[in-house]
C-alpha cells in the first residue's frame, strides 16, 4: 500500500510536471533562488536568495551579515554596527565594500558604511550576494577584501505596491512602502521609502549609554533595457552611545548624517558589451559631544598639555564622490576579456568645527591637515580563459594612480589576481585564487593619524583562497581555506592611527553543509575556525545551524549562531549563542504576518570599549533578547 | 525494500537544486520561460511553431532553439514573442501570425496581442483575451481556460 502511494505520488509529479500551472510555479521558485546574477569569477560567493530572505525573516542587512563566517559584527563606540575581520575589532571598517546594484555606498570619509547604511531594510531588496574577493577588479571601485552586493527588487517582476512594517520589543520599529510600475515603452520604475526608529540602551558604570534615533531611507530605480538610473537617500539622527568620551560616558552627544547618491549605468552596442557608469555621492555629517571628563579627539590633543583636551566638540563636514567608469567586454567560446577605465574624485570640506577645552577656550578649527581631495585613476582588465570545458583560468590586473593634494605623496598601486575554477564532474568543483591588493588611507585615517607619523602608507593585502564543493542528491558540502598576509596594517592606537611595522598573518577554514529536504525545507550548517598572529580582541571561531521551511500557509525557521569566547588582557568574554525562532502565516497570497524571537538564550556577542586613552577597557552586549512582529501586504 | 529506496532516491533527486559552481551562464529561468511559451504556442497553433523574437539575445537563442524552430525573419514566423521594448512588428506576410508579449500594458492597449506572460507582485502570470482568441479562431485546451479574461 505504502509502495503504491509512493509510486502514484511520483507518477503524478512527473505527469503534471509540464502543465502551465506547474511551469508557472517552477518559474517563480527558480527566480526566487536568485542565481541569475552570480559571478563565480570574482570570488567565493554566498547567495542569500529571495526565498531564504523570506523564510528566515531577515529584515535588515545586518541580520544576514551576523552569521557570515570569518566575519564579526560588533557595536562600535557610537552605537553603530561595525564589521571586523576575524579575531579583530575595528572602530570603522574599510575592508568591506557594499553595493546597491552598481553603486558602492561606503562613506567618502572613512570608507565605512556604518553610519548611513548599516541596518539597511531589506523590504526593497531582491537578493544579496556576498563575495570573499576583491570587488574593485570588476567594478573599478575602492578596494576591499569582502564585498556585499545588494540587488534591489525589479519593477519588471513587481509591478505593484507593498507595505511592510515591524515592531520590536527592544530595537525599535520600521515602516516601509514600495511602489513599482512598468510602462508600455519598456521603461519601469521602483520607489521605496522607509522610516525606522532605532533603540539601543546599555548600562555602563550605572550610566545609560543610548543609541536612539530615527533613520529614513529613500530609493528609486528607473530603468529600461539599456539604462539604469538609481537614486538613494538616507538620513540618521541619533544619540552617540559611548561616543569619544574619555570615560565612555558622555554628558550628551548627537550624530547626524545625510547621504545622497545618483548612479547612472548605460549599456551601448547591440550586444551591450560597452558599459558606461557615472555616479555622484554627497554626504553631510554632524557630530556633537560634551563630556566633563574630556573627549578623545586625537588631532586636537597634545598629551604634554593636559588642558588641551576638549570637553565640548562640534563639527559639520561634507564629502563628495564623483565617479566615471567605462568598460568593454569581448567574448568568444573560450575567452572573456573585460577592459575598463575608472576615474574617481573625492572632496572633503569642513563646514564648521569648534572645540572647547578645559581652560574654556573655544577654537574654530579648519582642516586638521591639508588633505582635502583625491583623484584616483584606474586601468583594469579581467581575462578568463576556458582551457578545457572543465577548467577555467581567471586573471585580473589593475593599476590605481592616486593624485592627492596634501603632503601625502602621489602613489600608484598595482593590484593583481590569478585563479582557477575546475569542475571535473557535475558533483565536484574546486576554486582557487591568489590576490594582491592595497587599501589606501582615507580622509579619516589621515585626520586621526599619529601626529609623529602622519605619512600613513597603504595597507598591502596578499591572500590565497581555496574552495572545494561536493554535491550529491540533496546535499552540498563545501570547504574553504584562506591565508592572508597584511603589510602596513592600519591600527588605531590611543594616540592615532599607525601602520603596524610587521606582517600580520591570519588563516581561516570554513566548513559548510546544506541538506534540502524539499523545495521549502532546508538545513544549513556552518563552522569556521581561524588563527591570527596578533593579540585577539574578537571571536576567532564560529558557526551556525539553521533550518527553514514551510507547510501549507506557514513558513518557519530556527537558527543558532555561535561565536567563541576569548580572553583579552584578563577580561573574559564568554561564548555567544544567538538562538532565533520565527514563523510566518500567509493569510492570503498577498498578506502575511510574522513573529520572530531573537537572542532567546540572552547570550549575545560582546564588543570591547576602551577608556582613558586605552588604559582601561570593558565589554558590552551587542544585542538584547527581543521579539519582533511584522506584516507585509502586497497590492 | 530496494524499490522503496529507488523511488525515494528518484523523489529526492527531483528536489535537488544544488550546484557546485555556476561557471556557465545561468539558463534555468530562460528555460522555464521558453517551456511556458512552448506550451502556449503549441496549444494555439495547429502547425509546427516557427518562432520569431525581435532582438533575441545569444542566451535566449541557445535556450529557445531547444524547443522551437527559430527564425530571424518575422515573415517566416507563425508565432512572434515580443519580450523587449520594441513596438509591435509589422510583417507583410499573409499567413496567420500570433503575437504574444511579456508586457501586460502592451497587451491591454494593442489588440494584435492575443496573450501575455508577465510578472506582477513577484509572481508570473498568463493572460489571454477571450475576444481576441475568438477573432483569431484560436481554441485553447480546457486547462488554459483559467487564464482567459473576458474582454
Amino acid at each position: 500500500m505504502f509502495r503504491a502511494i509512493l509510486i502514484l505520488g511520483l507518477l503524478s509529479r512527473l505527469l503534471l510536471s509540464d502543465t502551465l500551472d506547474t511551469l508557472l510555479e517552477e518559474y517563480q521558485a527558480t527566480t526566487e533562488n536568485s542565481l541569475e546574477t552570480v559571478n563565480e569569477k570574482i570570488g567565493h560567493v554566498v547567495v542569500y536568495s529571495q526565498k531564504e530572505i523570506r523564510l528566515m525573516q531577515y529584515r535588515t542587512l545586518n541580520e544576514i551579515l551576523k552569521e557570515l563566517p570569518l566575519f564579526n559584527i560588533n557595536t562600535n563606540q557610537f552605537g553603530l554596527t561595525n564589521y571586523s575581520l576575524t579575531g579583530s575589532k575595528t572602530t570603522t571598517s574599510g575592508f568591506f565594500r557594499f553595493f546597491i546594484n552598481d553603486h558602492e555606498i561606503s562613506s567618502g570619509y572613512d570608507q565605512s558604511t556604518s553610519l548611513s547604511w548599516s541596518d539597511l531594510p531589506l523590504d526593497f531588496v531582491d537578493h544579496v550576494e556576498i563575495y570573499y574577493g576583491e570587488s574593485s577588479f570588476s567594478f573599478g571601485n575602492e578596494t576591499g577584501i569582502y564585498f556585499v552586493r545588494i540587488y534591489t527588487k525589479s519593477a519588471l517582476k513587481e509591478d505593484g505596491s507593498e507595505v511592510a512594517a515591524w515592531f520590536s520589543s527592544k530595537t525599535g520599529h520600521s515602516q516601509s512602502i514600495t511602489n513599482s510600475h512598468i510602462f508600455e515603452n519598456g521603461w519601469s520604475y521602483l520607489l521605496f521609502a522607509n522610516q525606522e526608529k532605532i533603540k539601543k540602551t546599555s548600562l555602563y558604570n550605572q550610566q545609560k549609554l543610548t543609541s536612539n534615533g530615527t533613520k529614513h531611507y529613500l530609493f528609486a530605480d528607473i530603468s529600461n533595457e539599456t539604462s539604469k538610473i538609481n537614486l538613494g537617500y538616507t538620513d540618521i539622527t541619533k544619540s552617540n552611545y559611548a561616543g569619544l568620551a574619555l570615560d565612555s560616558t558622555p554628558n550628551d552627544g548627537e550624530n547626524l548624517s545625510k547621504d545622497f547618491f545618483l548612479n547612472y549605468t548605460h549599456f551601448l552596442l547591440e550586444d551591450k558589451s560597452l558599459k558606461a557608469n557615472f555616479s555622484f555621492d554627497i554626504n553631510e555629517r554632524s557630530y556633537e559631544e560634551s563630556n566633563d571628563q574630556g573627549i578623545n579627539i586625537t588631532p586636537l590633543i597634545d598629551l604634554s598639555i593636559p588642558w588641551s583636551i576638549p570637553k565640548n566638540f562640534q563639527e559639520d563636514l561634507r564629502f563628495t564622490k564623483s565617479n566615471a567608469y567605462l568598460s568593454k567586454s569581448f567574448e568568444s567560446d573560450e575567452n572573456a576579456l573585460i577592459l575598463a577605465l575608472n576615474v574617481k574624485h573625492k572632496t572633503y570640506d569642513v563646514l564648521k568645527r569648534k572645540s572647547t577645552n578645559f581652560l574654556n577656550q573655544t577654537n574654530e578649527i579648519e582642516h586638521y591637515n591639508s588633505f582635502k581631495h583625491e583623484t584616483t585613476s584606474s586601468v583594469l582588465l579581467q581575462e578568463s580563459y576556458s582551457l578545457h570545458p572543465e577548467l577555467l583560468l581567471v586573471a585580473n590586473a589593475k593599476i590605481d594612480y592616486y593624485d592627492r593634494n596634501a603632503y601625502l605623496e602621489d602613489t600608484s598601486e598595482k593590484l593583481l589576481r590569478i585563479g582557477t575554477i575546475y569542475t571535473p564532474t557535475s558533483h565536484f568543483g574546486f576554486k582557487a585564487f591568489y590576490t594582491q591588493t592595497a587599501l589606501t588611507p582615507s580622509f579619516y585615517t589621515i585626520d586621526y593619524a599619529n601626529k609623529n607619523m602622519p605619512n600613513l602608507k597603504s595597507q598591502e593585502y596578499y591572500f590565497y583562497t581555496l574552495e572545494a564543493v561536493y554535491t550529491t542528491g540533496n546535499s552540498k558540502f563545501g570547504i574553504t581555506f584562506d591565508h592572508v598576509e597584511i603589510d602596513n596594517f592600519l591600527y588605531q592606537t590611543p594616540v592615532g592611527f599607525v601602520n603596524v611595522d610587521h606582517t600580520i598573518k591570519t588563516d581561516g577554514l570554513v566548513f559548510d553543509y546544506e541538506y534540502t529536504f524539499s523545495k521549502r525545507d532546508k538545513l544549513h550548517l556552518n563552522y569556521y575556525t581561524s588563527t591570527l598572529s596578533e593579540q585577539i580582541n574578537n571571536a576567532t571561531k564560529g558557526g551556525f545551524i539553521k533550518f527553514m521551511g514551510g507547510y501549507q500557509k506557514f513558513d518557519y525557521f530556527t537558527s543558532i549562531i555561535y561565536r567563541n569566547g576569548y580572553d583579552y588582557l584578563g577580561l573574559e568574554i564568554p561564548d555567544s549563542f544567538d538562538l532565533s525562532l520565527g514563523a510566518t502565516y500567509h493569510a492570503t497570497k498577498d498578506l502575511s504576518y510574522s513573529v520572530k524571537a531573537s537572542n532567546i538564550l540572552d547570550k549575545s556577542t560582546q564588543s570591547l570599549y576602551f577608556t582613558n586613552f586605552g588604559s582601561t577597557f570593558f565589554a558590552l552586549d551587542d544585542n538584547e533578547r527581543s521579539i519582533m512582529v511584522s506584516f507585509k501586504w502586497v497590492f | 525494500m530496494k524499490a522503496f529506496f529507488f523511488i525515494f532516491t528518484l523523489w529526492t533527486l527531483s528536489y535537488a537544486e544544488h550546484y557546485t559552481f555556476l561557471v556557465e551562464p545561468y539558463t534555468k529561468e530562460v528555460e522555464l520561460e521558453a517551456k511556458i511559451i512552448y506550451e502556449i504556442a503549441t496549444a494555439s497553433l495547429d502547425e509546427n511553431v516557427i518562432l520569431f523574437i525581435p532582438k533575441i539575445s545569444p542566451l535566449e537563442e541557445k535556450v529557445y532553439s531547444n524547443y522551437f524552430t527559430l527564425t530571424k525573419d518575422c515573415e517566416r514566423a507563425n508565432f512572434i514573442f515580443i519580450n523587449k521594448k520594441e513596438e509591435i512588428i509589422e510583417c507583410s506576410s499573409d499567413k496567420k501570425t500570433l503575437f504574444f508579449t511579456n508586457n501586460y500594458r502592451k497587451f491591454l492597449s494593442n489588440k494584435k496581442f492575443f496573450g501575455a506572460l508577465f510578472w506582477n507582485k513577484s509572481r508570473p502570470n498568463i493572460v489571454f483575451s477571450h475576444q481576441r482568441l475568438e477573432e483569431k479562431s484560436i481554441s485553447l485546451p480546457t486547462t488554459f481556460h483559467q487564464f482567459i479574461e473576458n474582454f
